[in-house]
């Protein structure tokens, strides 16, 4: 299917340098509605809900919200909700989020061992919009990437 | 003329004839002649060629308001108010924008366009603003995600008060096409004027602390602009209730070795409270022990959240903020010099710090502090 | 010079509004119609500058074809001569909106660089080429053209966003697909101006 001009322009503000400096695709070379689609059936696959996902996360960030910027325990989970100063936009320009970074692992391994990705998920105020909105969880190689067997791994 | 040529010839005529039209209506649409910017009502003019953003425009002329993402219109920081009429405030201003600053014409100047002469209003202190050349002296891993980074000044002298910030250019490097400025308060004393030291945590992700944490080296040339920024010591004898946390450390080593090293406010108390999660993650502990040590007013409480108990942690226990509660009730003597509060840190830290502070009665106007938003 | 059909200006303007609507009765320019009708504020600066570009190109290119093409004879070559003089007034257009009103222009966004391609522009110089319209003619069809662009995609933007917030629809039609079949239904409804003003 022919992409919309805003779902193109959308992804063409995912390359980085443009809104951050890794951009959101990290090493995938799936174009961004692949992605959007594999991740869609692989969300049905382990039985979650995007929403539900997003909601968690956003729980998770406000209870670390606690540690005021240092790590803190939640549950099983470390959690550590750090905030730098500024804004980003959504690359489907509807909204601007705070450019915090939160970041979940289990709370067993030291911080300085895990690794983005595989053991801790790494997000933003903007993520869980793009997850919510968009059902984006960014690519493979992103730091931020959301993959979802971490997400039912970890959370649920 | 041959039937054949008729056709390839027309057409590249009609071509040609449309580019000179662009090509004319170019140069006379975007020509904006000379204009004039008038900054605090006539007390600098400024003759500018019109046609850039307000914010690069007065940049060029070494007027350097504050912006963290370089004129983006990402962050937000380089509002400043505009008297002259310059058209309705953009979509791109309007998340950014209280309805109190759109009432008062506070634009940002990332976003308007010098098109005519224009008034408009800066602090006056951003005249003293100026670019330096610098390059990096020294870097330092003081936790497993922050970095003390050291520049020396290649000439010239900065002159700053403790508790001011300065911004970082970010060069072009790997897939960054464009330069990107990030502010970080300077952690090192005033009273040496060749040397700037800032205290950078990683950002995943981020531009700039990426740059620092993966590319930069001793020895590597660097620009910073400044200083900016309202936070500073408040000439009361009221003693300093301060709290922060990781990187927000920076701008209060820099006031607390600088009160010690100029006696000033010889009758403010000055207490410290930092908090992080295991005895790794705490910095600086040893040299502020040891200001402790041989500064009599300074009393630091060094608190962890989660201690290990093989760390044998013989310091306070508890989230930062229960601490900062209880020592207000129950050690810090209430006197009739009263308290400010000095906050640094991520906002969910500053509002909670906040409620404390209210609660133990410090009112809000005697709480400064620095938002990392 | 060209010998026009004798048709009133009015009636002209009205037919091309309602009768031959550009969008609904010939189907010129459904691409952005679809992609762009999802919402409603876009839709409204699509409209406008739709409306603006044809008018303008239509008497551009109305003197174009009089004065250039057919005294030259390379009537073959006016598909190409049309296509560049859009693309070139696209270009002033965006020149000077974004000089004088820059609030239109920022409004008008990506929209108005994606008229150079969009065929209702091209297909409504074409009919007036067909048809021999006078100047006066090509201007008022031109102008009316775009405002039956105009017309159209505002109603379909405000049907899709009563289409947006209906669960009911089927999986497999939401979007695009339900879309499509409300443009027919749209269609079949524009029929019903036929009797009243029939120009060609």
């Amino acid at each position: 299917m022919k992409q919309s001009p805003a779902d193109k322009q959308a992804f063409e503000r995912m390359a980085p340098g443009i809104i951050t400096a890794a951009g959101f695709l990290g090493f995938d070379e799936r174009s961004p509605d692949r992605i959007i689609a594999e991740d869609e059936r692989a969300f049905e696959e382990l039985g979650l809900d995007f929403n539900n996902v997003a909601d968690r996360l956003e729980e998770l960030a406000h209870k670390g919200e606690a540690g005021l910027g240092e790590p803190i325990t939640v549950g099983e989970l470390l959690v550590q909700s750090g905030d730098a100063r500024g804004m980003l936009p959504c690359p489907w320009e509807d909204g601007f989020f705070h450019k915090n970074a939160v970041s979940v692992s289990p709370a067993d391994t030291p911080l300085e061992a895990c690794v983005e990705g595989e053991d801790m998920l790494i997000y933003s105020e903007l993520s869980i919009h793009m997850l919510r909105a968009h059902h984006f969880c960014q690519g493979r190689g992103s730091p931020f990437r959301l993959e979802p067997t971490l997400l039912k791994q970890l959370l649920f | 003329m041959s039937p054949i040529l008729v056709g390839p010839l027309t057409v590249a005529g009609i071509s040609a004839v449309l580019a000179l039209i662009i090509a004319v209506l170019d140069k006379a649409l975007n020509n904006y002649g000379d204009v004039e910017i008038s900054i605090n009502g006539g007390e600098r003019k400024l003759e500018v060629k019109g046609g850039s953003p307000l914010l690069s425009t007065l940049a060029a002329e070494n007027i350097f308001v504050p912006s963290a993402c370089g004129g983006r219109g990402t962050c937000g920081a380089c509002k400043c108010k505009v008297i002259s009429d310059v058209g309705p405030h953009l979509p791109t201003e309007l998340p950014f924008m209280s309805p109190d600053e759109i009432a008062h014409n506070v634009r940002l100047s990332c976003q308007v366009k010098v098109r005519k002469n224009i008034e408009i209003e800066l602090p006056r202190e951003l005249f003293s603003i100026k670019k330096y050349k610098t390059h990096v002296e020294k870097i330092r891993d003081v936790t497993h995600d922050i970095k003390e980074v050291l520049f020396a000044l290649d000439s010239g002298e900065i002159d700053f008060v403790s508790g001011q910030y300065v911004q970082l250019v970010v060069p072009p490097y790997g897939d960054i096409k464009e330069s990107t400025q990030r502010a970080y308060s300077m952690s090192s004393k005033p009273s040496d004027k060749k040397h700037v030291e800032l205290l950078i945590r990683l950002v995943p992700g981020g531009i700039a602390t990426t740059w620092v944490h993966k590319f930069l080296k001793e020895g590597d040339a660097v620009e910073l602009v400044g200083p900016f920024g309202e936070f500073r010591v408040h000439d009361t004898p009221a003693a300093m209730i301060c709290v922060a946390g990781g990187s927000g450390m920076a701008p209060f080593k820099s006031i607390f070795y600088n009160l010690y090293e100029t006696s000033a406010f010889p009758e403010k108390d000055i207490w410290y409270f930092f908090g992080a999660r295991t005895s790794k993650d705490m910095f600086y502990l040893e040299e502020l022990r040891e200001l402790q040590a041989k500064w009599p007013r300074f009393h630091l409480v060094a608190a962890l959240s989660e201690p290990s108990p093989e760390e044998n942690w013989a310091g306070d226990t508890g989230l930062i903020t229960d601490v900062l509660d209880r020592y207000l009730q129950t050690v810090i003597p209430k006197n009739d010099k009263g308290w400010e509060g000095y906050l640094c840190g991520s906002p969910g830290m500053i509002n909670a710090c906040i409620n404390v502070m209210k609660k133990n009665g410090i009112t809000e106007d005697k709480i400064y502090y620095d938002k990392f938003a | 010079m060209i010998d026009a059909p004798s048709v009133g200006l009015l009636s002209l303007f009205l037919a091309s509004i309602l009768t031959s609507n550009v969008l609904l009765a010939n189907f010129l320019g459904t691409c952005s119609f679809i992609s762009i009708s999802k919402d409603f504020k876009s839709s409204m600066g699509l409209g406008v500058a739709v409306t603006l570009v044809i008018g303008i190109t239509a008497a551009v290119c109305w003197a174009v074809l009089y004065f250039i093409i057919q005294p030259l004879g390379i009537e073959y070559l006016s598909f190409i001569i049309f296509i560049i003089v859009i693309a070139g007034v696209v270009q002033m257009l965006e020149m000077i909106i974004d000089r004088f009103s820059p609030a239109l222009y920022l409004a008008l966004g990506i929209f108005l660089p994606l008229i150079t391609v969009n065929c209702a522009v091209l297909g409504v110089i074409l009919f007036m080429q067909i048809r021999k319209y006078s100047f006066p003619q090509a201007v008022i069809f031109g102008f009316g053209s775009g405002a039956g662009w105009w017309l159209a995609i505002m109603l379909l933007a405000s049907i899709r966003k009563k289409l947006d917030s209906n669960n009911a629809i089927p999986a497999g039609l939401k979007g695009t697909g339900i879309t499509l079949i409300t443009i027919g239904f749209m269609a079949m409804a524009f029929v019903g101006f036929s009797g009243m003003i029939a120009v060609q």
